[in-house]
């Protein structure tokens, strides 16, 4: 084969068609598995003795079984799949072993496996958002940084050369073409690769293998979860944004621009790093106070990123029609708005009302699902027919799959913000007393749940979408060499000569 | 071959970034942020103190808040002291203690002695039952006081002493912890409580 | 342009700023924690849980109870007030010291001073000022006491969730000292448990309140944790641990309800939740007559003075 076709974009996503199948596939059970745990533990809520009975399915088991299937079955994996397809894309070389990524990935999802049986069984670690107890740990380390591994030598790999690049690209100076420079999705995606190892090994060395004393286990802990779900989830998933937003957008004038993601990049991860610590946590005043400081000013890239999206839609003239650019647009609005809302909750005279209220689970809910989930459908709705060649099967699904995520994500989102401040006035006040603060949120509750049970149907769509194109791309293979078998006649087929196959089928 | 490839991505290219410059107003804003979280850390963070927990902004604060040592504060700790519970379980709530076996302390003499040396000594190292006089009456002491000087820092006794002379009407001046610490290291090689006889050859003053 | 090394140097160094901040200083910080005397007292603090405790908050953790409860407080503001204990022999000098006092405060506390001694001085102890702190509270009770009356000074913290009862001062590292997991928590379904212990000390109240939450609380949200309780055909006599149930909750005759070893470590582990020792750091005036705080109920002592603190650990020691 000639350079040219080993790193034309076509050889390019098949070469990640292995990789993407273990990680999207896997995601996607675990995705719907979420909804439905997560949505039993919502139906808690109003009906308290709803399987009750049952020490697994009890609500303290269940709902972190369903934030930690959301998380690490579904966020990373998808989060591993699109990085991974980015920087091979972006660095025009084919993904690094794909073998061993996809091995990597059944790993992980082994390790999601016996952490979620962990979880319900009892051995929960106590810690929110790192109840996987430690045997699991270990499986997600190993697995995490097999699949990152490959990541890091696709990049290091990426091609240099500036002709080829700029051969294809526009001839205006002020667009950055050459292969190079970085584009900026790629610092994202290498910044949220090398995070994850970092943040999970020390949370669960010092948390489980060697456990620090006292509230410093609360510190590590609100560090790590801050640094997974703001930062790790706001790297992959912008990364992400930033790459199909401009390339969805036909008649985009490009990202706008290369410094301003510079700067978001820069804002984000010197702020980022610091949120978390709520301002009446249990730790000398200085902590919560730095990390209200910082969320405060996570400001600066929101703003930002919200600057780029605009300038970089302005002037694109497609409709998204409920395809892959209309996830990515919600996402990265949710984003803006989630983090608003996140700062808003560091302000001491807000976070007096806000905390320990609805109010977070709101804006972690809009981060998650609205932002991260979103972008992750969005590519790989993109991503996965040209990696198999085949298109999605049930291309009304994605549309429907969009509405019912977008609104489901704001019924479940925006009662619990609401509710949530209510919730606050009413705990702040001792003259109410505790069992009406209680009433005064079922309402919103109610309404949240509906929202749950919408995203839950959108993410069975999903499920049955990604399952179908993995079936089908297998089905073209066995028809295919079904046939070469009993012509008896042809040669073994090549790798091209399947896609081919399958396009025309 | 791949020529014949038709896929929607044959013609793409990747997508390309511009190079306008960040907006100035931009970078204002964040130096803003940083300047304002720098003054606001400096005035709500307690500069870094292990001590210094929300709502009190430094460790003057927090300082500020701690019991007064001595005055009149010695009476309301040392309530606390004498029904921990400890003095109470014996001398009652009342002081009026169990007649023959636990003394009174109300209206006492060895209580109400202006100089506290004597009753510093037998709350420290106890003292042993047998017959004494209260204020000139004999009382039959039944059983013995144990020593509270493990048990007890110098404040608590001081606070506790103060407490119970000033109590159920009792009338005489506090007693310092300084003075406490004094006596305990005059007797720190006491292993022993005092007899009844031995207590009165101490000088109050002593 | 290298930008690759520039993204990783900062990604680096970011990660690293943040790890170092809120990592490691609050290892160096709080790890060294050791017990500590409770403020103007000789009794340590914390003494760490009984061992049906320790077993307890396992059961509190596997089943997450932190998903619902939280275990710590907060403080808006810390008070001092000064408490007359005494008048005096001469009722009008300290009459007209209080006056004094109270005319030099902004917002004086008590009104219609000018109503008489008598009616001022009745029913002591009785708060006569409120003050910053004990800087302001010295002078004062100087004042009060050169007119013959006896006064002390009480730091009292204030907030939402002091005023809730759900404790009398915030909370703060040297309340978690013994335990793992931590369990502070982050959201108020069901009410704080930092001193639940304290407030609800009765191990009956807590078994039947896990069996059937709704019955004790009306309205209640909290689902039934009956996987903690056992039916049981009743032996040659009913177990003096069943359950006291009536009305539809009621087991059949013959039967009875009575806790498993899970139900009754956690009830253990929740009479032991309490953090209101004098600290340092968390200043506070015990009430009149209560022991300084420990974690340990029952172990110091079973005297009446302190029995509604101190609930006995093992109720299946009954």
């Amino acid at each position: 084969m000639t350079a040219t076709s080993s790193t034309s974009p076509q050889h390019i996503d098949s070469s990640c068609r292995l990789p993407l199948f273990a990680l999207f596939g896997g995601a996607a059970v675990w995705l719907a598995l979420s909804s439905v745990l997560g949505l039993i533990a919502s139906i808690k809520f109003h009906s308290p003795s709803f399987l009750a009975n049952s020490a697994w399915l009890s609500y303290g088991r269940i709902f972190p079984a369903s934030t930690n299937a959301l998380v690490y079955g579904f966020a990373i994996p998808a989060g591993l799949g699109v990085s991974l397809w980015l920087l091979a894309r972006l660095g025009r070389v084919p993904l690094a072993q794909p073998w061993l990524i996809a091995v990597g990935a059944k790993l992980w999802h082994l390790g999601v496996l016996v952490g979620l049986i962990g979880i319900l069984a009892g051995d929960s670690t106590g810690f929110e958002w790192l109840e996987m107890p430690r045997y699991a740990a270990v499986i997600l380390f190993v697995a995490f940084l097999s699949i990152a591994l490959w990541g890091f030598a696709t990049h290091s790999a990426r091609s240099r050369r500036r002709e080829e690049a700029d051969s294809s690209g526009s001839a205006d100076v002020r667009l950055v073409t050459s292969a190079a420079t970085l584009y900026p999705s790629q610092w994202f995606v290498l910044a949220a690769l090398f995070w994850f190892p970092w943040i999970y090994s020390t949370a669960n060395l010092l948390l489980l293998a060697f456990p620090v004393r006292g509230v410093a286990q609360a510190s590590i802990h609100w560090w790590f979860s801050g640094n997974l779900l703001f930062v790790w989830l706001s790297l992959t998933g912008l990364g992400a944004s930033f790459y199909f937003l401009p390339k969805l957008s036909p008649g985009s004038p490009g990202l706008q621009s290369h410094y301003l993601a510079l700067f978001a990049f820069l804002t984000l991860i010197l702020f980022g790093t610091w949120v978390g610590i709520p301002s009446g946590a249990t730790l000398p005043a200085w902590m919560p106070t730095l990390s209200g400081v910082a969320t405060v000013s996570t400001l600066v890239p929101l703003l930002t990123v919200g600057l780029i999206a605009v300038q970089t839609l302005r002037g694109a003239k497609t409709k998204c029609g409920g395809g892959p650019l209309c996830f990515v647009k919600f996402g990265v609005w949710s984003f803006v708005l989630s983090g608003v809302m996140l700062a808003a909750s560091a302000v001491p005279e807000v976070s007096r009302v806000t905390d320990f209220t609805w109010f977070g689970t709101a804006h972690t809910q809009l981060r998650l699902y609205g932002f991260f989930a979103m972008t992750m459908f969005g590519a790989a709705y993109y991503i996965l027919p040209r990696a198999t060649g085949i298109e999605f099967p049930f291309a009304k699904f994605i549309r429907a799959h969009f509405w019912c995520g977008a609104i489901g994500t704001l019924l479940l989102t925006l009662p619990l913000a609401i509710g949530g401040v209510v919730q606050g006035f009413k705990l702040v006040n001792p003259d109410v007393a505790f069992m009406d603060v209680t009433k005064s949120t079922l309402m919103f509750l109610r309404v949240s749940t509906l929202g749950e049970a919408l995203i839950a149907l959108g993410n069975l769509l999903f499920l049955f979408n990604v399952l179908a194109v993995i079936v089908r791309y297998y089905r073209a293979v066995l028809t295919r060499s079904y046939a070469a078998v009993t012509a008896q006649l042809e040669p073994t087929p090549d790798p091209s000569q399947e896609r081919n196959a399958e396009v025309k089928a | 071959m791949s020529a014949q490839f038709q896929s929607p991505a044959t013609t793409e290219s990747e997508p390309t970034s511009t190079l306008a410059a960040v907006p100035v107003w931009l970078i204002v804003m964040a130096l803003v942020l940083v300047y304002w979280g720098a003054v606001y850390f400096d005035k709500h963070g307690g500069w870094f103190n292990a001590k210094v927990y929300g709502p009190y902004r430094s460790l003057q604060e927090v300082q500020d808040m701690q019991p007064i040592s001595g005055g009149a504060n010695l009476f309301g700790r040392g309530k606390a002291v004498y029904h921990k519970p400890s003095c109470v379980l014996c001398h009652q709530p009342n002081g009026q203690g169990t007649p023959g076996q636990f003394p009174p302390l109300v209206g006492t003499d060895w209580v109400l002695e202006p100089e506290p040396g004597r009753i510093i000594r037998a709350v420290l190292h106890g003292m042993q039952g047998g017959p004494i006089k209260i204020n000139g009456q004999p009382f039959s002491f039944g059983a013995s006081m144990v020593a509270w000087k493990d048990t007890f820092n110098d404040e608590e006794i001081a606070a506790v002493l103060t407490y119970v002379r000033q109590e159920w009407g009792n009338k005489a001046p506090d007693v310092t912890p300084e003075r406490v610490k004094e006596v305990r290291g005059k007797t720190k090689d006491r292993s022993t409580p005092y007899s009844p006889d031995e207590l009165m050859k101490v000088s109050p003053a002593e | 342009m290298k930008s690759g090394a520039l993204v990783f140097l900062a990604a680096l160094m970011a990660l690293a700023g943040s790890w170092g901040g809120f990592v490691l200083a609050p290892q160096i910080q709080l790890a060294g924690l050791v017990q500590t005397n409770a403020t103007g007292s000789s009794d340590l603090y914390p003494l760490g849980r009984p061992g049906l405790a320790k077993q307890g908050l396992e059961v509190y953790r596997a089943n997450g109870c932190v998903y619902c409860h939280s275990q710590q407080l907060g403080q808006e503001r810390t008070i001092c007030e000064i408490m007359l204990t005494d008048a005096g022999t001469n009722a009008a000098a300290t009459a007209a010291a209080i006056a004094k006092l109270n005319s030099a405060l902004a917002t004086p506390l008590l009104g219609g001073v000018g109503g008489g001694s008598k009616e001022l001085l009745a029913g002591l102890p009785k708060l006569i000022l409120q003050v910053t702190d004990m800087n302001a509270a010295e002078p004062a009770m100087k004042t009060l006491e050169s007119a013959g009356a006896k006064t002390e000074a009480r730091v009292v913290p204030q907030g939402a969730d002091i005023a809730r009862g759900w404790g009398k001062r915030r909370t703060v590292a040297q309340d978690y000292l013994a335990d793992y997991p931590v369990q502070l928590g982050s959201r108020r379904i069901g009410p704080d448990l930092a001193n639940v212990g304290l407030r609800l000390p009765d191990a009956d109240w807590h078994l039947r309140h896990l069996y059937a939450p709704q019955n004790e609380v009306i309205g209640s949200i909290m689902p039934p944790y009956r996987f903690l309780f056992e039916r049981r055909k009743i032996g040659r006599e009913a177990s003096p641990d069943a359950l006291k149930l009536s009305g539809k909750l009621a087991p059949a005759p013959g039967y009875e309800i009575v806790p498993r070893p899970e139900a009754r470590v956690l009830v253990a582990y929740l009479q032991s939740l309490r953090a209101d020792a004098p600290l340092f750091e968390a200043p506070l005036t015990p009430p009149p007559g209560t022991v300084a705080s420990t974690n340990a109920p029952g172990v110091s002592t079973n005297a009446p003075a302190t029995a509604t603190n101190a609930p006995a650990t093992t109720p299946s020691a009954k």
